[in-house]
């Protein structure tokens, strides 16, 4: 069933770390991509806007600035806050709506990429400064989050694991407060 | 237990150090290519601006991928007191998994490390006895 795999595809994602080389395939980044653009978004706007990055030397200076990148990933997907698009619409800055659409975009791009059998991994410690120097960010973008792609390497992987084992109950409370 | 004063007294040819100290008998060759130089200091200028904003512990294990990193790089080139000590302790550098969920055993870790690298730093510091 469909529902399944969708199901399926939630709970066996995980966070890589280490990738191979291997190119991923133009239609596979657009279809991660696409994903995205169908992510829910507060009021709608969209203020949310992407940069691929795969070529090579890019890539490296990207983690050069980004100590939190441990993954050498073929293709980088950097997603920006477009600051014009949030003044148009009269959106105040500190508007949590802002952040909520990073999330819900990274996720739906990270279940995109596990759907097409490839893994991902969002990085958030890098100098934005850096990005935007690098990059040559126009000024009304802002770098928020980078969602690593590429095919998953046969090491042992070290980094974050759970630090207890936990289910959906122990975060869950039904009903009001007593 | 070694007799600093003799130590310094049989080191070879001395000049300021980075340090503010005077060299040791440690090999002057270089182990460093100024690319791998830029890229740890973007490491440790970039972690000192990011740790603002993160959890307190990320400071020290950046500290940690740092000197993994440099490790790495200079392995190769190293002398054969220092590579010894690169390849025995490098790989134990305690992770991030064991800095949150057991403490005090990080912290075991890294004393241990710290007692290896000073054990290295006084292999180098020391010439051997003449027989």
């Amino acid at each position: 069933m469909m529902s399944e795999a969708v199901l399926n595809n939630i709970k066996t994602r995980r966070v890589v770390r280490a990738m191979t080389d291997e190119p991923v395939a133009r239609e596979q980044i657009e279809a991660i991509l696409e994903a995205a653009r169908w992510a829910p978004s507060g009021g709608n706007l969209r203020p949310n806007r992407y940069i691929v990055i795969q070529d090579a030397a890019t890539r490296r200076l990207i983690r050069l600035v980004s100590p939190g990148m441990f993954q050498q990933a073929p293709v980088l997907i950097l997603i920006c806050t477009n600051w014009d698009v949030v003044a148009e619409h009269n959106v105040p800055p500190t508007d949590r709506a802002l952040l909520i659409d990073i999330g819900t975009a990274a996720q739906t791009m990270l279940l995109a990429a596990q759907a097409l059998g490839l893994a991902s991994g969002p990085v958030t410690s890098y100098s934005k400064e850096a990005v935007k120097i690098i990059l040559n960010l126009p000024a009304s973008y802002s770098p928020e989050m980078f969602i690593c792609i590429g095919h998953k390497a046969e090491i042992v992987q070290t980094g974050m694991r759970a630090w207890k084992k936990i289910s959906w109950r122990d975060l869950t409370h039904w009903e009001r407060f007593k | 237990m070694i007799d600093w004063a003799i130590c310094a007294v049989k080191q070879a040819e001395p000049h300021e150090t980075v340090s503010g100290g005077q060299s040791t008998l440690m090999s002057e060759n270089w182990v460093l290519k100024e690319e791998e130089a830029v890229e740890l200091l973007a490491l440790l200028i970039t972690s000192a601006r990011i740790q603002m904003e993160e959890p307190a512990h990320y400071g020290p294990l950046r500290l940690l991928t740092a000197t993994e990193r440099l490790s790495a790089m200079i392995v190769e080139r190293a002398s054969e007191k220092s590579r010894a000590f690169l390849q025995e302790n490098v790989d134990r550098i305690p992770d991030m998994h064991m800095a949150m969920s057991d403490g005090e055993a990080y912290i075991a870790a890294l004393d241990e490390r710290c007692r290896a690298v000073a054990a290295c730093l006084l292999r180098h510091s020391c010439p051997p006895e003449e027989e």
